[in-house]
């Protein structure tokens, strides 16, 4: 019944200005994409460092002390395949304003993560995979049960799994998007969190095409259940659709002016 | 086994609004739980009562009603003698001659009543205006100015004037607001958003999300507290977790079983004890929503209010 959590995604090393901020551990350009995605209406903003190898522990420690210090506390998805690095970030993560977020777990190589994010009190998000794209549900749902008992296992709430389904591109896998949606809905009637990178759906189709097909995916993903996605919260259609959607969950209360809060 | 309470923890609170100034200053909400649940937490802030008294003087055929107030003449002996009412925690000024189809006092001479009831209390006070929209649109901003900075609670702003009295009452003169919507919970969130979008802060206004007497339409009144209440805490919606005030006297005075007279239906006996049992449950029902200060008239009521509210704690 709570509202839906957007995870923006916008910090990120791909993207040329955050890659060379990081590399320079220069503030302004990161904490300026956290306020913009936060005045957009993002809940948690992502912080991908990228696998960072190298300086990964004090890189994630900079970087979280920067955008909760400039951000009032604001709660974070630390993102990294480098499992130092969400350690010393959860170090110094201050947890007022909600619990970090481990991204990401799977049932395979990363499933250690469940571990690492029980034994500080943090949410894991769990892709329902082990190496490449499952097959089907079938698939997806056996790595959710492993990934859920591994979290009981470890002491784990429930509550604290986003289980993600694993997003797909529309550009080459059309024909398994009705499987992701099954799959939410099968997550949901479990009583279950779920999130996953939305935009993995658009991904590839043209820059005006993106916000559409993301935006009705969302609908009929939170139509099926979905509680969270990590997004772009500057995506104004996307950000106005998520909203209508939780009105008409009545995960919110109606005001005329409620899209702009 | 013993018995583990667990107590239901929100992540929502209702904001704090303080009226008045000094030693005898009331602040309403700060409520962490669902309403009279103080087993799961203690309430910060006891609901208040304010007592009402009208510019038209009172209704001296309630033999109970006319005995409290005996000597008390002038508006400002009546205002005094309210504000000593045991169980008071402020008085309210009903500016019911203001009203443009009964006795249309100028703006002036409510503003003077206003004052002369100000001076005679040491209690905090709030101005119930005439209940039409131009008139109190003027009536409040005038009252705001003279009562600058006093800390003044005035009772309400609507849709249609919320924007001049915004600017008037809370930004200019440093008084505070109610904001009134018809139990109509989308609009009360709206009119909390306008405000907020005006720069007003939580803690100047407060919540009138509207009344009717038991039997009057009173399961509306319910289902709105209730889902503005619940919103507030489990949903943390911010937009509604101002206190909420309830004009409890003003309606359940004014209904059939408080009007008829004796001669009228002998068999439904005292018409005081008839409106004052009306004004009893329909208080109680609205404080068991989440009403954070009711508005009552007369003494018998206070006092079983205050009661049950001291009971409950």
């Amino acid at each position: 019944m709570a509202k839906f959590v957007v995870i923006g995604e916008r910090i990120h090393c791909i993207s040329p200005v955050i890659k060379k901020a990081m590399a320079e551990m220069d503030p302004e350009p990161i904490i300026a994409r956290a306020k913009e995605q936060i005045a957009a209406g993002a809940t948690y903003i992502d912080v991908n460092i990228g696998p960072a190898e190298k300086n990964g522990p004090e890189l994630m420690k900079w970087a979280v002390k920067t955008i909760q210090e400039a951000c009032d506390n604001v709660p974070l998805a630390l993102d990294t395949a480098n499992r130092n690095a969400i350690e010393a970030g959860i170090s110094v993560y201050n947890r007022s304003k909600g619990k970090p977020i481990v991204n990401s777990a799977d049932a395979g190589d990363r499933i250690e993560n469940i571990d690492l994010a029980a034994a500080n009190d943090a949410i894991a998000i769990a892709l329902c995979s082990k190496a490449g794209v499952p097959a089907d549900n079938d698939e997806r749902m056996t790595y959710c049960q492993e990934l859920l008992e591994r979290g009981m296992e470890h002491g784990m709430e429930a509550e604290d799994l986003w289980f993600d389904p694993l997003f797909l591109v529309i550009k080459g896998m059309q024909d398994k998007q009705l499987d992701v949606l099954d799959f939410i809905g099968q997550l949901s009637d479990m009583g279950l969190n779920s999130t996953g990178g939305l935009s993995n759906v658009s991904n590839g189709t043209p820059k005006l095409i993106r916000p559409i097909l993301d935006s009705t995916m969302v609908a009929m993903a939170m139509c099926k259940g979905l509680t969270s996605a990590i997004a772009n919260p500057c995506d104004r259609r996307l950000m106005e659709t998520i909203k209508s959607a939780d009105i008409i969950k009545n995960h919110f209360l109606y005001a005329d002016s409620f899209l702009e809060i | 086994m013993s018995f583990k309470r667990n107590p239901q923890v929100f992540s929502g609170s209702i904001k704090e609004v303080t009226i008045g100034n000094g030693a005898n200053a009331v602040t309403i909400g700060g409520i962490k739980t669902m309403p009279l649940y103080s087993f799961d937490a203690p309430a910060k802030h006891k609901v208040a009562i304010g007592v009402e008294i009208s510019d038209l003087g009172v209704d001296r055929s309630l033999p109970g009603l006319a005995a409290y107030y005996e000597g008390a003449e002038t508006l400002a002996q009546i205002a005094e003698r309210a504000s000593k009412m045991p169980g008071a925690d402020f008085v309210v000024l009903a500016l019911e001659g203001a009203d443009p189809n009964g006795e249309n006092r100028s703006v002036e001479d409510c503003v003077a009543e206003a004052k002369e009831v100000f001076e005679a209390i040491d209690r905090p006070l709030a101005i119930i205006g005439s209940k039409n929209v131009e008139k109190d649109t003027k009536l409040f901003s005038a009252l705001a100015e003279a009562l600058q900075g006093k800390n003044v609670l005035l009772v309400s702003a609507r849709e249609e004037n919320y924007k001049t009295l915004g600017a008037s009452v809370v930004m200019a003169y440093g008084n505070k607001l109610s904001a009134e919507s018809a139990v109509d919970i989308n609009l009360a969130k709206q009119l909390n958003v306008l405000l907020t979008q005006m720069g007003i802060q939580p803690e100047a206004f407060v919540m009138n999300v509207g009344s009717a007497a038991a039997g009057y339409g009173y399961d509306y009144v319910a289902s709105t507290l209730d889902r503005v209440r619940s919103a507030a805490l489990s949903q943390n919606d911010v937009m509604l977790q101002m206190p909420i005030i309830t004009p409890v006297a003003s309606e359940a005075w004014a209904v059939k079983e408080a009007v008829v007279s004796e001669e009228d239906i002998p068999e439904w006996g005292s018409r005081e004890s008839r409106g004052i049992n009306m004004e009893v449950c329909t208080a109680a029902a609205v404080i068991a929503g989440g009403s954070d200060a009711v508005l009552l008239m007369h003494p018998q009521s206070v006092a079983t209010i205050s009661g049950m509210i001291a009971g409950l704690k």
